[in-house]
């Protein structure tokens, strides 16, 4: 099914200063003082602070909601239910979701009432005096339970507990099966993942001429602001979104959660500002953590290792309400086959509710969970054949030119030098010559897209750049920034195009009243996107800066130039000239007829919108990455130490190398988190303790030894050559370490997360015999 | 009534009335004194992100009682840079892009602050364990091990030089 076409023209270009140089970050003053305003920062006059009552029951009917004492107690200025909503079901891509719950809830933490008062004790304390009275129904708290024949339905329109289905054969597999020596096959699931950001989900919202604005921390305040108008009721024009500084995101703050609804319906009923913020607990019970997936995955490859043909079947947990859930999903089935060169792919896919917490987009967008299985079937898959894994990964990459079976067209693409290079890294030859007891190797791939044609036949960006008569630029876009250092990066990318000191730009915030529509941060698009219409915005002002210093000069446009915030040339006697832009600009503007330099610059993705079987080039860039690990497994306890992690990322053009590495770095972490600490034990459709006492996300002392590098790659329709990076990193590493620990004790777990536990019974299964009240090794699954 | 509070804050004497004694720092500092620096991420004394200095000693704001502060002296993020510029801690993270959200940094840098104010020549387990000591979501701890070694660098040159100047004037 692969294509061969002609691969690009590569040419990387020399490249200007202040693209590929760690510069300082630009909000790093604002950052490292404390003066940084995150969510709940935003003090307004008048502001009250919102609390939420949750649902203690995964599944029950609202029979009657008494909120009385709540509003006796002084402080107290609103007690909102159902009632005082829009009655109105929102979500991205499946509306099943409303503002507070009418008539059932659905999972534990589900919105019931939500209260504004002078302070947040008071708040809390009003929502603990409302009365519901619910009558609890059968829920289904796992898949098997809510495919079940006859089982209660969460939603009565969703027969069999189906939220999205679709699936696809491209290439003739069973017929590439047929002709397959080697046939592996095996399923594998992944659990639970919360995003478990530092700083918790919050809006401030506040009503003026019966418009609404939010300040919120939201990745996506375009996008959000779309669903907040749906969830209220109001026109999109009521509503304008301000992003604050966000204090991580990872797919997280996209805007799926009623946080922000709830937070402006208090707005509305009180006519003051509302500040509403989710507590710790409530971030674990009601954010929307990673979708589970039950990832059944079947491989064939010619005797000499050649893949032939990939199928699989998967089923998502959707929990209760939908989100971004489907749009993941898609990008599990289909997003690993721009990897190899697989001939045919067949899948089945579908999203299943059940009275479990909502899950959605979290970093990797579906692709860690399946690596998480394929990549764990190529490792076995090159233990049958015979072949070492770089061997067969070598063998089987895609290059520059690749088309994939969903017609993904690879532009630049240096997956095997990747390899290669993290062969190297890794010392991956030397330790397989000189294995040692209980130390196991392994290794893995992934791809990832340069932004997505997700949400409709767009996907593209745009930006003004303005050169002020105090020679300082201005980028005004929407993009945002969640703590990458997009706003940094997009703040070279236009200093470089303009000759000005980075220090001299300054990039605004997203407010949807300001800047033109801006996806924002989600499929690692920033930099690609954005960085591109930046750059053509910044081309632009820069053209108009040289066109009026040719006017003031006399010399032609063609023959100046701007370097160090000056314009340069000579004129027709031959002087040097040197003229400050910020001169140059405030000529343009005071003179009749004058001008302000304001550049214009937009780009829209090269890609294509999907079809409902997910065919379609979704992105114009693809990144790849090639990692390896070596772990250690204590056999008398089963404990495991990873000692360290190569990662070789292509990238295309490493534009801030310190801020990519630190992309890398970070993701290698949350996959080592999801891997081997994070999990909850569960009980009766909840975590028994929604804390981070329970929930262990990485700490420095975890991490192993890290070797990060980047491939040297050129993008020719990146913005200097550059691709994204921000998710990428994390896909392959849960795989990795437990095909690294099977190579190091034989035992390959298949439930994340692998855990002491899991390995020690594994390895000691005469133990278990003589044990019986082996204490709830299994009960990190809400089932 | 309330309980009037009198403590040192950033080197100013301040005086905090409070409803109840057991309220904790990190609510005072955010609610009462606008100081919102400190930061809020667990309120169970996991993460660190609320790590501020009492005594000497760091601590996280969201597990001390305000009540128990009378007399004591308080320092938090607001109170490390000067118009002069910023601390030799948090240079250092700039230095070396240790932080990307920066909701947990303030944490991470009074942490620091913390040690290096008691030990100004800290060995490399000592600055380790003061990293482990606070959560990061973001960065996967690399650069903050960084951040913290540069800081140990530049603290000593700080030092250095205060001590050539205090040579210089005597």
């Amino acid at each position: 099914m692969t294509t061969e076409i002609a691969p690009p023209a590569i040419q990387a270009q020399q490249l200007p200063s202040g693209i590929g140089t760690a510069v300082r970050r630009i909000d790093a003053d604002e950052k490292l003082t404390g003066r940084a305003i995150y969510a709940a920062d935003v003090r307004l006059p008048r502001m009250l602070y919102g609390a939420v009552l949750r649902s203690p029951h995964p599944h029950a009917r609202i029979r009657s909601i008494d909120t009385a004492r709540a509003r006796r107690l002084p402080g107290v200025h609103a007690v909102i239910t159902s009632a005082d909503t829009a009655r109105r079901k929102w979500g991205a891509f499946r509306p099943d979701l409303y503002p507070l719950a009418v008539d059932k809830v659905r999972y534990v933490g589900d919105e019931v009432a939500a209260v504004a008062a002078t302070d947040l004790e008071t708040a809390r304390l009003a929502a603990a005096l409302i009365d519901v009275d619910y009558e609890p129904l059968p829920p289904v708290l796992s898949l098997d339970e809510a495919l079940a024949d006859g089982a209660p339905l969460v939603h009565d329109d969703a027969p069999g507990n189906l939220a999205h289905e679709f699936g696809f054969d491209r290439g003739g597999t069973e017929e590439w099966f047929d002709r397959s020596d080697v046939i592996i096959e095996g399923t594998w699931e992944t659990t639970r993942q919360w995003h478990a950001a530092i700083e918790t989900i919050g809006c401030t919202a506040e009503w003026s001429h019966g418009r609404v604005t939010m300040w919120v921390n939201t990745q996506t305040p375009f996008l959000a602001r779309q669903r907040y108008a749906t969830a209220l009721g109001e026109p999109l024009r009521n509503v304008r979104v301000i992003q604050t500084d966000v204090g991580g995101g990872f797919g997280g703050k996209s805007g799926d959660d009623n946080t922000s609804v709830i937070c402006a319906i208090l707005a509305k009923k009180t006519g003051r500002p509302v500040q509403l913020v989710n507590s710790r607990e409530e971030e674990f019970l009601a954010s929307r953590p990673r979708i589970p997936m039950r990832y059944r995955v079947k491989l064939g490859f010619t005797r000499d290792g050649r893949v032939t043909a990939k199928d699989i079947d998967v089923l998502a947990d959707n929990g209760a309400y939908t989100g971004k859930a489907q749009a993941v999903l898609g990008a599990a089935t289909v997003r690993h086959d721009v990897l190899f060169n697989y001939r045919a792919v067949r899948a089945r896919s579908r999203l299943v509710y059940t009275n479990l917490v909502p899950t959605g987009a979290f970093r990797g967008f579906g692709n860690p969970s399946a690596d998480w299985a394929v990549g764990q079937a190529w490792d076995l898959a090159a233990e049958k054949l015979g072949i070492d894994l770089p061997d067969l990964f070598l063998l089987n990459a895609v290059e520059s030119g690749s088309i994939s079976p969903h017609n993904h067209k690879v532009n630049s693409c240096e997956l095997k030098q990747c390899i290669e290079k993290v062969t190297t890294a890794i010392g991956w030859r030397e330790k397989r010559a000189n294995r040692r007891p209980n130390r196991g190797l392994a290794m893995g791939c992934s791809v990832h897209v340069s932004g997505r044609r997700s949400f409709g036949d767009y996907d593209g960006s745009a930006a003004m750049v303005r050169v002020a008569d105090d020679g300082r630029a201005t980028v005004i876009i929407g993009e945002g920034e969640i703590g990458t250092g997009a706003r940094t990066t997009l703040a070279q990318i236009a200093a470089a195009e303009l000759g000005i000191p980075v220090e001299d730009v300054t990039v605004t915030r997203p407010d949807t009243d300001l800047t033109s529509h801006a996806l924002g941060a989600l499929a690692s698009r920033v930099t690609y996107v954005a960085g591109n219409a930046v750059q053509r915005a910044a081309q632009a002002a820069c053209q108009q800066l040289l066109e009026a210093a040719a006017k003031q000069t006399g010399v032609p446009a063609s023959e100046l130039w701007i370097a160090d915030g000056h314009v340069h040339g000579h004129n027709p006697e031959g002087q040097q000239l040197r003229t400050p832009v910020g001169t140059i600009a405030r000529a343009a503007l005071y003179q009749p007829g004058g001008e302000p330099i304001v550049g214009l610059g937009s780009f829209d993705n090269p890609s294509e919108f999907p079809d409902e079987v997910r065919y379609g080039n979704e992105s114009g860039a693809y990144n790849f990455v090639a990692e390896a690990a070596e772990v250690e497994v204590d056999p008398d306890t089963g404990a495991i130490t990873v000692h360290e992690v190569a990662a070789v990322v292509d990238c295309g053009t490493v534009l801030n190398p310190p801020l990519a590495e630190g992309q890398v770095e970070g993701a290698i972490a949350q996959g080592l988190g999801m891997a081997l600490t994070e999990r909850f034990h569960w009980a009766d459709g909840a975590p028994e303790d929604p804390t981070f006492s329970a929930y262990k996300i990485p700490t420095a002392g975890m991490m192993p030894k890290l070797h990060v590098q980047f491939a040297d790659s050129y993008e020719p329709t990146g913005p200097f050559g550059a691709k994204g990076v921000g998710e990428i990193a994390l896909d392959p590493i849960p795989a990795i370490i437990s095909s690294a620990i099977a190579d190091a004790v034989g035992v390959r777990v298949t439930e994340l997360p692998i855990t002491a536990e899991k390995i020690f019974w594994s390895l000691h299964p005469a133990t278990t015999q003589g044990n019986a009240a082996h204490p709830r090794s299994d009960k990190e699954d809400p089932s | 009534m309330p309980d009037l509070v009198r403590f040192t804050l950033n080197d100013e004497s301040t005086e905090v009335h409070v409803d109840d004694p057991t309220a904790t720092l990190l609510d005072v500092l955010r609610h009462k004194l606008a100081l919102t620096g400190t930061k809020a991420g667990c309120e169970i004394g996991y993460c660190g992100s609320c790590t501020v200095i009492v005594d000497g000693r760091a601590v996280p704001a969201c597990l001390q009682m305000v009540g128990l502060l009378t007399g004591s002296n308080v320092r938090t993020i607001e109170g490390l840079s000067s118009p002069e510029g910023l601390d030799p801690v948090q240079n250092a993270f700039a230095e070396c892009a240790g932080f990307q959200c920066g909701f947990c940094t303030p944490g991470h840098v009074m942490a620091l602050r913390a040690l290096l104010d008691q030990e100004p020549d800290p060995t490399e387990e000592q600055l380790d364990a003061t990293v482990d000591g606070n959560y990061c979501r973001c960065t996967g701890y690399a650069k903050i091990a960084d951040s913290a070694r540069r800081a140990a660098e530049l603290e000593r040159i700080t030092r250095r030089r205060r001590l050539e100047k205090q040579e210089e004037n005597a």
